[in-house]
Order: structure tokens, then C-alpha cells, then sequence
């Protein structure tokens, strides 16, 4: 009459994924894979000679052919950290000062183009990029002037206050991207609970956004630390930065190609580092917030 | 039968208009925008209406005396500069050399990026770091052990190639220092355009191949233009930065050999620094503006449409 | 003959885990509406997508026109898909959209344009909407343009993954019909997935019911509804869904609702037969008669829906702590609180093998 009964259980492990792809299938995937991998370590090349050489004794350093294979040794490396004390106190300070004002100033401007946003917010925004799109440079005579007449130049001060500025647009749409995403429903539910503005950002959204956050900062980071062409018109040896140093380590005679590269190396980790963790977000803090 | 109450619908009230927001209102919402505003008005502003100011004066740093009013003299100086049009030629060469052959890396590394295989997340770390590396350093790397003609490696690694001992830098100083802008930018291109295709809607992807389409076909029909806005979005932001390039120049060849590989920004850099003409370079200065000026605002006007893309495909 | 075949066809995604398909047998007919239903995470769609061609097989085989396209790309297996959320091509315009196939045929322009006017005008789609982009459409129009796309190919089979599901309830309704009219015109092979039984049992020549990867019954609507061969056929098919309960043996019967309930000697020579001391009764909510006092079953009304045509009644029966649904007469049906009892025909009854859900005398 009917079909007979089926089963109420299903019976495990009697079939197995006897996966048969085709051979054809199976070396397009493998062979993709190594393209990829040949790619990426192309790419990566330049940097990986960059550390290697670091590790050379000067006179294993300028060679020809380029020697791969060498007694390494830590020497430059100590030259390095020798001599880069007050290289790198400058940039720290320089960095991590204009990261915190940028946030002190970057959260509420976005708050006030997201959240509870002005009448003009879009005005407000593309000020904001467009400040980017001017080229510092054209005003580096005058802002050299300047700095001189208020005795800001070649002191830690100019640099920080021109890399907030820097840095304050990026933040600002990037701060705005993150806002714009905490749920409506959040801040509605916070507002009947009897928050002001003030406790709205502190209790619901900063926590909330807070990865972003850090994000922001970490891109922040990366601008100020790499930044050369303030610190090399403003600074002198009072303020210099990282980037300076770099620059110094190459002698007018003499060897130098391990030095510099030790040199080069330890002024890119930082930055290296913070751009490997943060790489999700580095995306939408280059495209300010658009992509993300 | 009851006689159902129609109640006609009351005339609408004429003269209701929408409460505007009171004035304390809209002052407290413009509160938390102010310092930043502010700050950055204050800090970007007031250099280059100080530029403009010395754009009118002649003031030389080692002359003695002050500034002196100049009239338009600064500008026809520019104007009729050799120096500044090659090196605002010199500017668009770079850059769009840069961004175009950037952008076309950047697609292909999303493509290999974009499908699954073995050690994918390292790879992707290993692309994207010529971007992290600083600019500085990255120069200095490349013009030394890198392009050197006696000991660099690219040299080495081109030997099969029939090539030897290429002086880099004397002999191809321009493609050298836009080869290292495309080493440092392709990355930056590269997540771009994977987030564009890892945003793609796999069903979509799916009823092509159902309807016949190849990977090729696929990726011309579907995927290059779902893409499109992520590539403009590159190409004019990559411009942006890349327009304003200074470290690599400065660095690898110093402008040269001669006036090779002088850009705005490096034509600028020396003339503050080693003409000592303050009112010359504030000319040159207010003239880079004014163009840069005349491209943001189209590049504005197509960020704003590009910002909308959020939600555009169906 | 676009004939559809599944030869034990299955599916895991990890080894050691329940297959999602568990060696399938299907046989479909030229012509044939095959609705495919079940619960989620029954295997409905991986079957479907296994037919696609976009999801591989772990083991046996699917035929279609008697041929094996197990391992053939999904663009030479000359089918056509509607996805359930229709995976329309958001850059190309309408036309665009439902021509691509032909496009990548090589068909020619003209010829592209004719057969992307003539689907249109069989699903009602505006010339006006041809050029729009489905951005600018309406949910149900955008479901149009997905058939039409399908249409437009003239494959051996048709498939479809729930296009139903993200339209609105009364939409719904009209365009099943609408499908289901325009198969029958057609005449092309159609397999169809979808979790709701009202579909199933209104648009499918046969309907197969899976769970859990596995194959209950495949069938008419009417047999399926009539004699269903299992517990899970029997509860999953029909709305409002069949009261099943657990009920022990008694002389004659089984003890529910306050007393006992007469059994048909068929079935109960198949529980004797297999040892049984209880049994899961099954009895649709119509054939839940409402008598004045004289009926097998007694209870007390705890809820009434009142559906206009009928009554919905949730009745607790004497002794049993779970709840029956009955049909009753829309009109005046009776109030919560009521006592009520009802009758029910023998040959009404179903019951089914407590532990493997089997129907006991068939």
C-alpha cells in the first residue's frame, strides 16, 4: 500500500564524505595556493632583505653577489639602541600625546555628525576631508615662520599640535563609522533610563565602540610614527623624531648598509606590529570610515 | 437598519508647520563639535591665509630687512617657472603612474586573496605589510641594499635576466622612486578592493554559474562592476595621499638627478629651505592649493556619491 | 524526457556527522511538480542544490534525462534555479538580468530581447520595468524577474529553493497559484523546496517529505494526507496539525480521555504482534465529532479560535494533562469551560509504533 516505514533515526558514520574531486580540481586549488604564497613572499621580499642585512656585519653587507648566508651578529643592532634615545622619546611622546588629543577631540565632533547630529552635518564632514586633501607642504614656509615666532620651533609642541591636526579628519569619520553603528534601540533605552548626553557617550557608546576605539588610535599611530616631512622642516635635535634618525644613519663616507638597515628595522617593528593586529580595521581607517 | 456614521475626515489644519528645534537645542548639539572644529580651522587655516599673506610680499631669509609688498610679482614668477610646471608635471606623472599600476596589483592581489587555500591569513599579512613599513626607512631600504648598483639585490636577482649593474637611481631615477610608491600603496589598494569582494553576495556569484557563466565571464559581468565603487573610492583616495608624496624623493634621489624626480612637494620643500625666498615659495604654495582646490572638488563630489554606496546594490 | 533521478544520494559536511542527505531515492517524472518539504535542517535544499550542481556528492548518484551529471558543472546540466532570495545581478537592468544565460549562450541580441519580452508578458512583468534595476523594484516583482530568468532559458528542469518565503502573506497566496498554473502551462519539470506544508500540499503533483536527510514518503497530497506511513509524515502534513499522544493498551482499545477507545482489529493484531503495551494514537482534528454526551471521548474546553468558517477548540481530556484540537462548526460553537465529548469512526484512526514512529497496519 504505502512505502515501507522509514526510520525514525538516522544511522551515523555510514556514509563517509568520500570527497572526490577531480584532479583537475585539486591542482587548480593547489596551484592557486602557490601562486598566492610566490606573490606574497615576492612582495614581502624587500622587507625580509630589509631585517636580514640588519643582522650582517658591515663587510658581509655591501657585497657582491649579496650574501644570504653570514655569521649574524647583534652589533648594529646595538649601535642602534645606542644612539636612537632621544630619537624615539620624541616620537612616543609625539605619537601617543597626538593620539590622546585626537580622541579627546575626534569623539564628541563625531557624536555631534552621528548620534545627535548637527543641521550641517555633511558640511560638517567634508570640512573635515578637505582639510586633508590640502597639502600640508604649501604652507610649511609660513608654518615654519610661525613656529619660530612663538618659540614652538624644534620643541616636541609643534609636532604634536600639527600631527593632532593631521590626524583629526581621519578620526573623526572613522569615530562617526563606528557610532553609526550602535543599535538605535540602545540609545533610545538609555535616554528613557535618564541619560544626558554626557552619560549617553560614556555608559552606552564608548563601551560599546570601544574596539573601534582602539582602532582609530592604532591608525593614528601609524600616521604620526612615520611622519618625515614636519618633523625634517621643524625639528632640529631637540623635537627629532624616528624618521630623523633614520636619516642620520646614513654617513656622508664609511659603510653603512647594516647599520642602516638595523636601524630601518627597529624604526619599522612598532608600526609593523600594530598594522599586523589591527588589520581588520586597517581597511576602514583608510578609506575614512567608508568601507567596512 | 442603523445608519453608520460616516464622520467625514476633518479638513486638515492649515498652518501647522514642524516644530523647529529650539535655538539652546541646536547650540547643544553643535557644543561637541566645536573643539575639534575649531582646532583644526585655527591649526590649517591660519598657516595658509599667512601663506597667502607672503605670497604678496617679497621676503628673503637672507636678506636683510623685512617684507615688502610685492604685488602680483610672485605669481607671474611662478607662472613662467620652468621649474614649478615640470615639477607639477612631474606630480601628475607620478601619481597616476602610482595609483593606475597600484589599483591593477591591488585587483589581482584581492583576486588571489579572495579564495580559500592554505596559509591565506599570513599571506594577506605578508602583502599588506611594504604598506606599514615607514616611508622613510622603506626609501632608504630600497635606495641602498635594495637598487644599489655594486651590491643591491635587485640587480641580483635580475642577472639571468641579462641585466647588470643598473644604476638605479641615476639611470631610472623616476620609475625607481614610483616603483617603490606602488610597492608601498598596492596594499592599501589591495584591502580595498577585498572588501569589495568579500561583500559580494555568494548567492549572486552562484545563480551565474547556473546560468552558464565562467570564472572570466563572471568576473567581467558581475564582479568588476559590483567593484567599481571600490576602485574609485581607491584610485581618488591613493591619490590624495600619493599626490602629497615627499619621503621617497627626498630620500632616494633627492629630487634628482637634476630635476628628475622633482615633485610639488620636494619643488616646494626647497625652495622654503634653499632659495630663502619666503614670498616666492608662498606663491607656489597658494598656486599647489588652488589646483589641489580644483581637483578635490570634483574628487569631493564623487567621494559623496562613492560615500553613498553603502546599500546600493540591491 | 527530462526525467530526474536520485540514486542514493548523499551528503555529510564532516566526517562522522549525520549526513544532511542521507542516500536518497528519488525518482521524478517528465513534467512532474516535485515539491520537497520539511522542517529546516531536513536536507530540502542541499537535495536541491545537489541537483544544481552546487553542492557535491559524497556518495551515489543524480541523473537527469536518464544521464549521470554527478560530476557535471552546473551550466552544462541545462537547469535553471530560483533562489530563494532571488540573486538578482544588482548592476544589470531587468532585461539585462533575464537575458544573461543567453548571453552566455551566445544568443544574439534580437534574440535575447524576444525571449526576455515573451517571459515577461507570461509573468505580468511591465515593458516599463525592463530597464529599471532591481534595486528599484518591488518585492514581488523582483520575484517575478527571478522566474522570468529561469523561464527565459527553457531548461529540462526547473528549481526552486522556498521563492515564496520572502514575500508577504497575501502575496504569497496569489503567486503560488500563479506558479503553479504557469508549470502546468509550461509542461517543464519542476523540483520545488519549501517548509510549509500549505505549499506542498497545493502546488505538488507528488510531494516528498524529508527529515533529518532522510526520505518518509514521497506521494500524492491526497495519499499523503490519507495514509501517511509514519508519525513524522503524519503530524508534519496537514493544518492544524494531527493530534498525537501516547496512550496504553486496553482490552478492545487503548485508555484515553477518561476511557477507552475502540481500535480497529487491525491494528490491534499489529501491536499484539510486536509486543506493544502502548501506542501513539493519531486523530486529525476533523475527525473529532462533536456528540451530545454519547461520544468515546470526554474533555473540558480550555480555548476557542474562531476561524469564521470553523472553530478550533483545545479540549483537555479527562485523565490526560496535553491537549487535543477539534474541529467544530463555526457558528455556534462551545464556550471555554464546557464539557464536551465527541466520537470518532474507527477506520479514522491512525496509530504508530511508539519507538520508530512506524504506522502499525497500514
Amino acid at each position: 500500500m504505502t512505502a515501507p516505514a522509514a526510520t525514525a533515526a538516522p544511522v551515523l558514520g555510514t556514509t563517509k564524505p568520500a570527497r572526490r574531486p577531480r584532479l583537475r580540481e585539486l591542482s587548480s586549488q593547489v596551484g592557486w595556493g602557490v601562486l598566492a604564497w610566490v606573490v606574497g613572499l615576492a612582495f614581502f621580499l624587500p622587507v625580509l632583505w630589509m631585517v636580514l642585512t640588519a643582522f650582517k656585519p658591515e663587510s658581509a653587507a655591501e657585497t657582491w653577489p649579496p650574501q644570504f648566508t653570514f655569521t649574524p651578529t647583534l652589533a648594529e643592532f646595538r649601535l642602534v639602541f645606542s644612539g636612537w634615545g632621544p630619537y624615539v622619546t620624541h616620537s612616543v611622546v609625539a605619537t601617543v600625546v597626538s593620539t590622546l588629543l585626537v580622541l579627546l577631540l575626534g569623539i564628541p565632533a563625531a557624536y555631534a555628525l552621528s548620534v545627535r547630529p548637527i543641521k550641517r552635518w555633511r558640511d560638517g564632514l567634508f570640512f573635515f576631508i578637505s582639510t586633508k586633501m590640502l597639502p600640508i607642504v604649501a604652507a610649511i614656509g609660513p608654518l615654519y615662520v610661525i613656529a619660530l615666532k612663538t618659540h614652538l620651533l624644534d620643541s616636541i609642541w609643534v609636532l604634536i599640535i600639527l600631527y593632532t591636526a593631521m590626524n583629526l579628519p581621519l578620526a573623526v569619520w572613522m569615530i562617526r563609522s563606528f557610532m553609526l553603528e550602535v543599535p538605535g534601540e540602545l540609545l533610545e533605552a538609555a535616554r528613557l533610563d535618564g541619560a544626558g548626553q554626557i552619560r549617553e557617550i560614556s555608559s552606552v557608546i564608548l563601551p560599546v565602540i570601544s574596539p573601534g576605539l582602539v582602532s582609530t588610535g592604532l591608525i593614528c599611530v601609524i600616521f604620526a610614527w612615520n611622519e618625515l616631512f614636519l618633523a625634517l622642516n621643524l625639528t632640529v635635535t631637540n623635537a627629532a623624531t624616528l624618521p630623523m634618525f633614520l636619516i642620520s644613519s646614513v654617513p656622508q663616507e664609511g659603510l653603512y648598509i647594516a647599520h642602516l638597515s638595523a636601524a630601518a628595522t627597529v624604526a619599522s617593528i612598532p608600526v609593523i606590529l600594530v598594522g599586523w593586529i589591527a588589520q581588520r580595521s586597517l581597511v576602514r581607517g583608510l578609506s575614512m570610515g567608508a568601507i567596512k | 437598519m442603523a445608519v453608520l456614521e460616516t464622520g467625514a475626515a476633518s479638513a486638515p489644519q492649515v498652518g501647522i508647520q514642524p516644530r523647529a528645534a529650539s535655538r539652546r537645542d541646536r547650540w547643544l548639539r553643535r557644543l561637541p563639535l566645536l573643539p575639534a572644529l575649531i582646532y583644526v580651522i585655527v591649526v590649517t587655516q591660519i598657516p595658509f591665509l599667512v601663506t597667502l599673506w607672503y605670497s604678496f610680499q617679497n621676503y628673503f631669509w637672507n636678506q636683510p630687512g623685512g617684507a615688502t609688498f610685492a604685488g602680483f610679482s610672485n605669481y607671474t614668477t611662478v607662472f613662467t617657472s620652468s621649474a614649478f610646471r615640470g615639477a607639477l608635471l612631474r606630480s601628475v606623472i607620478m601619481t597616476a603612474a602610482a595609483v593606475i599600476i597600484a589599483m591593477i596589483l591591488g585587483v589581482a592581489f584581492a583576486v588571489l586573496l579572495d579564495r580559500k587555500f592554505l596559509g591565506r591569513g599570513v599571506v594577506r599579512t605578508l602583502i599588506i605589510t611594504p604598506f606599514l613599513v615607514m616611508p622613510a626607512a622603506a626609501a632608504l631600504v630600497w635606495a641602498g641594499p635594495m637598487l644599489d648598483p655594486n651590491f643591491g639585490l635587485v640587480n641580483y636577482l635580475l642577472q639571468p635576466f641579462g641585466v647588470h649593474h643598473v644604476a638605479w637611481l641615476s639611470t631610472f631615477p623616476l620609475i625607481s622612486v614610483i616603483a617603490v610608491m606602488i610597492w608601498q600603496w598596492t596594499p592599501f589598494m589591495t584591502l580595498i578592493v577585498l572588501a569589495g569582494l568579500q561583500g559580494q553576495p555568494p548567492e549572486t556569484l552562484e545563480a551565474a554559474k547556473v546560468d552558464g557563466a565562467g570564472a572570466l565571464a563572471t568576473f567581467r559581468e558581475l564582479t568588476l562592476p559590483h567593484l567599481r565603487p571600490y576602485i574609485e573610492l581607491g584610485i581618488l583616495l591613493g591619490s590624495i595621499y600619493l599626490v602629497n608624496v615627499f619621503d621617497q624623493v627626498r630620500l632616494m634621489t633627492n629630487g634628482g638627478p637634476g630635476t628628475a624626480t622633482t615633485n610639488l612637494p620636494f619643488y616646494l620643500y626647497q625652495q622654503v629651505n634653499f632659495a630663502f625666498d619666503v614670498g616666492g615659495a608662498a606663491a607656489a604654495g597658494v598656486v599647489t592649493v588652488i589646483l589641489t582646490i580644483i581637483v578635490a572638488t570634483f574628487a569631493l563630489r564623487m567621494f559623496a556619491r562613492v560615500f553613498q554606496f553603502e546599500g546600493a546594490d540591491a | 524526457m527530462a526525467t530526474v533521478n536520485y540514486v542514493a544520494a548523499s551528503r555529510v559536511y564532516a566526517k562522522d556527522a549525520p549526513p544532511a542527505v542521507d542516500a536518497l531515492n528519488l525518482d521524478i517524472n517528465d513534467g512532474e511538480f516535485m515539491v520537497l518539504v520539511g522542517p529546516s535542517g531536513s536536507g530540502k535544499t542541499t537535495a536541491l542544490r545537489m541537483l544544481a550542481g552546487l553542492e557535491p556528492l559524497d556518495g551515489g548518484r543524480v541523473e537527469i534525462e536518464g544521464r549521470d551529471v554527478t560530476w557535471v558543472p552546473p551550466k552544462d546540466r541545462d537547469i535553471a534555479m530560483v533562489f530563494q532570495n532571488y540573486a538578482l545581478y544588482p548592476q544589470k537592468t531587468v532585461a539585462d538580468n533575464m537575458g544573461f544565460a543567453l548571453k552566455m549562450q551566445g544568443v544574439h541580441k534580437e534574440e535575447r530581447l524576444r525571449r526576455v519580452r515573451e517571459a515577461a508578458r507570461l509573468l505580468d512583468l511591465d515593458d516599463k520595468l525592463l530597464d529599471r534595476k532591481p534595486r528599484q523594484l518591488s518585492g514581488g516583482q523582483r520575484q517575478r524577474v527571478a522566474m522570468g530568468r529561469a523561464i527565459v532559458r527553457e531548461p529540462k528542469v526547473f528549481l526552486m529553493d522556498e521563492p515564496l518565503s520572502n514575500l508577504d502573506a497575501k502575496l504569497r497566496v496569489q503567486t503560488r497559484a500563479q506558479i503553479a498554473e504557469l508549470q502546468r502551462r509550461l509542461g517543464i519539470t519542476t523540483v520545488y523546496v519549501t517548509h510549509d506544508q500549505v505549499e506542498a500540499m497545493t502546488m505538488g503533483n507528488r510531494v516528498a517529505v524529508l527529515s533529518q536527510g532522510q526520505l518518509q514518503q514521497c506521494a500524492t497530497p491526497r495519499e499523503l494526507y490519507d495514509n501517511p506511513v509514519n508519525q513524522f509524515v503524519a503530524g508534519f502534513i496537514g493544518s492544524p496539525a494531527m493530534n498525537l499522544q501516547t496512550v496504553p493498551l486496553t482490552d478492545g482499545g487503548v485508555q484515553v480521555g477518561g476511557s477507552t477507545l475502540p481500535l480497529p482489529p487491525a491494528i490491534r493484531r499489529a501491536a499484539a504482534d510486536t509486543g506493544l503495551k502502548e501506542l501513539v494514537l493519531g486523530i486529525r482534528p476533523e475527525h473529532m465529532h462533536l456528540a451530545n454526551g454519547s461520544g468515546d471521548l470526554t474533555g473540558d474546553v480550555m480555548l476557542v479560535e474562531e476561524l469564521g468558517a470553523d472553530a478550533l477548540l483545545h479540549v483537555r481530556l479527562a485523565g490526560e494533562s496535553s491537549q487535543v484540537v477539534a474541529r467544530a462548526e463555526g457558528r455556534k460553537p462551545p464556550a471555554p469551560g464546557q464539557q464536551v465529548t465527541f466520537h470518532v469512526e474507527p477506520e479514522d484512526v491512525f496509530a504508530f509504533h511508539p519507538a520508530t514512529g512506524a504506522r502499525l497496519a497500514g
